[in-house]
């Protein structure tokens, strides 16, 4: 375990495994008539706590839209999204900005910090836009910072920072909140193999440790030996569920 | 959200710069030409607001105090009988040309008043500083304003001069006291200035200036004296305004310095809408993961508010001092640039809203961000 893991916070806990976000049967159809195009159809998935899952396909399968549904970034056009113990696929916007800073953290690919903002500052701001009567929103930030082992570099500009320094201060953004999921938009495409691996690593560590539910859209196939599963998307639908870390029946 | 507005207007200095110095511009153009404007009609009222009549009396029709009709003396009676009425006063009001130590002609504005001993005209000369203002009831004597010494080619009190072919003793000077015409104002007696204008008959006069004897109903004076055949009574301040109407109004200069106080605006309003718009366009993906994250559209939206309204505190902090250059640098050109508390206060006000409007483009394209747009590539 890296040791900026070894800080345990206080976050909700349920069961490893539980069940804490569902899509069931969801479809997406851009455009109407001759011009609809079906991005995802009778897409099914469990999000469990404390697990990483893996969203692989090709480009244009539907894994952004599934993921996008997930996070209530998108309304479906048909199916259930349960959240909280309920549907919330009908909702308006005035409540999925609520719904969201509870229970999502996104990660992304071209990391999108405030070039203007320091590391802590990125991370204290994203805070306080979730909750804008959070108090301590700055000792949060550093405490997350520390958590992902950059608590030395919180006064430095995205510029100063390494590519996975910056995905990790991402990473610490995104748990600002204390959110149970995390989303991430291949995250460890814009870095090296290396640093790749230490950035899944920490998400990893923070399925494990924390049981937070960790889905991470990607095209790396590396990156299966992290995942307890791997979503195969294709053609708008979800093909096969697989645990690529499950111990073969003897 | 004050110092995210206030790290992300800063991070691109120069554009800052531009913004900063958009907003000091229009901030400057509006209080100079607005000032510039209060200025002049400050100058064109500057003689009725200095009096202290309570009533003004002229002739019906009358469009603008400078040229008033005359009327003869009779009025006078007629007024100063009117119940409610303490004190009447003649006032004599015309152009005449007076002649230059160079042999050239000038054209002057005549103000004879009532000098009658141990009682001070409602119209006498102010900011007298040099020279003695109760010489003024000597046949030919006048007071002029020391900022016309260049026009009338007067040097000091004690200089003759000749009007309407007259010979005129300066006998006192005063400061500040210019007339909207450019022509310079001459005070003298009525008596003198009746000399000067021999074909308005015999003893005209051009208005009547009423005190009101104590705890008169002004509105029912007003109104006897309007009763009267062919004249007209105005209060002070309405005989102030309406000075102020028909020389904003009937020579454009209204027009011309507030569309330049407006254009001012627009300066303002394209370049702090341009830069916080460019500033939201870089910054669109991190307000789009910010709403991805849960953050109100009011969040984003108070972000790009507070950028506004720091672009105006400071432009205003750096265009209001601006002005203050400008207002001193045009006195030496004998304009009265009037910059009032209030001014201030309506042009802060201005800009404050200016600002706002300027980041309405900014703001809807803030509200219409998707927040699933920050997954597209």
């Amino acid at each position: 375990m890296p040791a900026a893991l070894a800080i345990q916070e206080t976050v909700p806990s349920p069961a490893r495994h539980a069940v804490i976000a569902r899509v069931a049967g969801v479809a997406k159809t851009y455009g109407s008539g001759e011009n609809a195009v079906a991005a995802l159809t009778g897409a099914t998935l469990d999000i469990r706590a404390g697990e990483v899952t893996l969203i692989e396909g090709p480009s244009g399968s539907g894994k952004t839209t599934l993921i996008s549904i997930l996070g209530l970034l998108l309304t479906p056009t048909a199916g259930e999204v349960w959240l909280e113990g309920r549907n919330v696929a009908g909702l308006g916007e005035r409540e999925l900005p609520g719904l969201r800073a509870r229970n999502f953290g996104f990660v992304f690919q071209g990391f999108n910090l405030f070039p203007a903002l320091s590391a802590l500052e990125n991370v204290a701001i994203a805070i306080r836009m979730k909750n804008p009567r959070a108090r301590g929103a700055e000792a949060e930030a550093r405490r997350l910072l520390d958590h992902v082992g950059l608590g030395s570099r919180a006064h430095h500009l995205p510029a100063d920072l390494s590519g996975g320094q910056k995905q990790r201060v991402a990473i610490a953004r995104a748990l600002g909140g204390n959110p149970p999921i995390l989303i991430g938009d291949e995250p460890t495409a814009a870095l090296d193999t290396k640093t790749a691996l230490s950035v899944m690593e920490l998400l990893r560590e923070l399925a494990t440790t924390e049981r937070r539910a960790v889905v991470v859209v990607t095209h790396d196939p590396r990156l299966e030996r992290f995942a307890d599963r791997v979503v195969r998307v294709e053609d708008g639908r979800i093909e096969a569920i697989t645990t690529p870390n499950a111990t073969p029946a003897t | 959200m004050w110092n995210l507005a206030r790290k992300l207007l800063l991070h691109d200095r120069l554009r800052f710069a531009v913004a900063i110095a958009g907003v000091s511009v229009s901030v400057m153009l509006v209080l100079v030409q607005v000032g510039l404007y209060f200025g002049f009609m400050d100058t064109a009222s500057s003689l009725i607001d200095a009096s202290t009549a309570d009533l003004w009396v002229g002739k019906q029709g009358n469009e603008s105090f400078e040229f008033a009709t005359p009327f003869d003396e009779r009025t006078l009676y007629k007024v100063a009988s009117v119940p409610g009425v303490a004190r009447a006063e003649r006032v004599l009001m015309s152009f005449v040309q007076a002649k230059l130590p160079d042999g050239g002609d000038l054209g002057v504005q005549v103000v004879g008043i009532e000098t009658t001993p141990g009682q001070r005209s409602m119209l006498a000369p102010w900011n007298v500083v040099a020279g003695d203002p109760q010489r003024l009831a000597e046949p030919g004597a006048i007071v002029v304003d020391r900022t016309e010494y260049a026009k009338l080619k007067i040097d000091r009190v004690g200089h003759v001069t000749e009007i309407a072919g007259t010979r005129a003793e300066v006998v006192a000077l005063t400061s500040g006291i210019r007339s909207f015409t450019t022509s310079p104002i001459v005070f003298t007696d009525l008596r003198t200035a009746r000399s000067y204008l021999p074909q308005f008959g015999d003893e005209p006069v051009t208005y009547v200036l009423v005190k009101l004897a104590p705890g008169a109903d002004r509105l029912a004076v007003q109104a006897r004296i309007e009763a009267l055949p062919h004249l007209a009574a105005y209060t002070t301040p309405q005989m102030s305004t309406r000075t102020r109407t028909y020389w904003s109004e009937r020579t454009g200069v209204g027009a011309g310095f507030f569309t330049t106080a407006v254009l001012g605006v627009i300066v303002g309003f394209v370049v702090v809408g341009q830069i916080l718009y460019s500033g939201t366009l870089q910054y669109l993906r991190e307000y789009g993961t910010l709403k991805a994250m849960g953050a109100k559209n009011s969040a984003v939206v108070r972000v790009i508010l507070s950028q506004a309204m720091i672009s105006a505190a400071l432009g205003f902090a750096v265009g209001a001092p601006l002005a203050i250059g400008m207002r001193a640098a045009m006195k030496g050109a004998n304009l009265n640039v009037a910059l009032t508390p209030e001014l201030y206060a309506v042009t802060a006000g201005i800009t404050i809203v200016m600002c706002a409007f300027a980041a309405l483009l900014s703001i809807v394209k803030v509200l219409r961000l998707d927040p699933a747009s920050v997954f597209k590539g």
